[in-house]
């Protein structure tokens, strides 16, 4: 049952550890999501060449393989709950807060580990100019934040419908376009050398701003 | 001043049309409310 | 049903004026026409999304499907409108620019409602039960109502700033001329009171799908 602070907090490590627990058992879901990310970035690379002079295309691609690759992949984080029915054992030990909020963390991560893969493949098949590091990780890290943070309330949602993954694609992308145009702006100007502040200052005030709305919005997700 | 008169023709018809089918709507929504 | 007589006229009547007595904007020339039909369009397109939204709230507070019936028929209003708003913007671009769609800050904006619209409305359509619906719904209402502001006013500046558009549209001429500003609220207000009376007779038509189901 919910109760203090320091109890929410072990609450939402129990569950990203199930999470985890879980996805690692059968590594199904995260060998889909590489093999897509994969596939959507030899098909985006195989079909434009080598970009190494067309910064503002590649920005754009970048995070249109990686919009992908959310998008197919994180559909299925509470499905597995219904398919599963574990939702009501869930439920008997945290609230639907600490829920959500474990499941975040879990999309976080496992969006992570599928860009740790495609970023640097990115990089190098289209045949990227040198990145700046630092500019070009806080762009990523923001995005990805706003990504799974919307995944995780739309995927919350839609698994109560009777709708699967093209609607989760088609809901979630009015919520993730402002991430979609100030990252590739971010992007483009990291490879332009030119000041990213006000593309990274975006993406932090909607990651903060999808997050406190998402806080707000968890309790109302299941009812008895 | 032709374009002005058929555009107003046009406007003034549709708009006459889209009135009289939306009192039908509501006679027939006030007549389903009183059963 | 005098109201309803007197909207009727009041419409035909600035319709008449507009069309017949307002002069042309100097730069839109015979366009000018469109934004009697354009502008309103737009303006209710983002009431009606508001009031959604608003009603997504309450219905969240207070669990009252009444409100969830005012969110869903404000977003089904709200569509069309769009729907016109975007369909007339295309082909002003058109006549304006030679392009239907440039992504201009104006166009963006628009597009996203239209895209809200369709999302919230499709998310409705595949959930059975009232309750459920109802409550779903209204947690996507508020999700994007955070993504509103930052669709409506910072993404389209950016796109501004990356692809200099050489031909902005400058609203702010538009209304100079005090016969076409008039004529130009005047069709504002009319378009208004159109659309509460969709509104009610939207819900009162929902009020009664209920009542046969319950039945």
């Amino acid at each position: 049952m919910p109760a203090t602070g320091s109890n929410s907090a072990a609450a939402v490590w129990t569950i990203l550890r199930k999470e985890c627990r879980s996805e690692w058992r059968t590594r199904y879901g995260l060998n889909a999501a590489l093999l897509f990310a994969v596939a959507s970035l030899t098909a985006v690379s195989f079909a434009a060449g080598r970009l190494s002079d067309r910064t503002d295309l590649l920005a754009a691609l970048f995070w249109i393989v990686l919009l992908f690759a959310t998008l197919a992949s994180m559909s299925h984080a509470f499905v597995r709950e219904v398919e599963g029915r574990t939702m009501l054992l869930m439920r008997l030990v945290a609230s639907p807060t600490e829920i959500a909020t474990g499941k975040l963390c879990f999309n976080l991560l496992f969006l992570l580990v599928v860009e740790a893969v495609t970023v640097p493949l990115f990089l190098v098949l289209t045949g990227a100019p040198p990145v700046r590091w630092g500019t070009f990780l806080a762009v990523l890290g923001l995005g990805t934040i706003s990504l799974a943070a919307s995944s995780t309330l739309v995927g919350a949602v839609i698994a109560q419908t009777r709708g699967r993954g093209a609607l989760f694609a088609g809901v979630s992308l009015p919520l993730l376009l402002p991430v979609l145009a100030a990252a590739v702006a971010g992007t483009r100007d990291m490879w332009a050398s030119n000041p990213v502040a006000s593309s990274v200052r975006l993406l932090a005030a909607y990651a903060v701003a999808l997050l406190s709305a998402s806080l707000l919005l968890y309790d109302h997700l299941w009812e008895d | 001043m032709n374009h002005n008169y058929v555009v107003l023709g046009v406007s003034l018809l549709v708009w006459g049309l889209l009135f009289a089918w939306i009192l039908r709507v509501e006679a027939r929504v006030r007549e389903l409310e009183k059963r | 049903m005098v109201l309803r007589v007197l909207l009727f006229l009041w419409i035909a009547v600035t319709m008449v004026i507009a069309l017949l007595r307002a002069p042309l904007v100097p730069v839109l020339e015979e366009t000018t026409r469109v934004l009697y039909f354009h502008i309103p369009a737009a303006w209710l397109t983002v009431v009606a999304l508001g009031w959604s939204m608003i009603n997504s709230v309450i219905y969240l507070v207070r669990r009252d499907l009444r409100a969830d019936d005012h969110a869903a028929a404000a977003a089904e209003l709200g569509l069309l409108f769009c729907i016109g708003a975007t369909v007339s913007g295309a082909l002003w671009a058109k006549a304006m620019w030679g392009a239907y769609w440039n992504w201009d800050p104006r166009e963006t904006s628009i597009f996203f409602v239209l895209l809200i619209y369709t999302a919230y409305l499709a998310l409705r359509g595949s959930i059975e039960g009232e309750e459920k619906r109802a409550r779903l719904s209204a947690i996507y209402s508020v999700a994007a109502f955070v993504a509103v502001p930052f669709l409506i006013f910072v993404v389209p500046r950016m796109y501004a700033t990356l692809h200099p558009d050489p031909i902005i549209n400058d609203r702010g001429k538009v209304d100079m001329d005090p016969m076409i500003r008039w004529c130009f609220l005047s069709m504002l207000v009319g378009f208004t009171g159109l659309y509460v009376w969709l509104q009610s007779l939207r819900v009162r038509v929902s009020r009664l799908e209920r009542a046969a189901h319950a039945a």
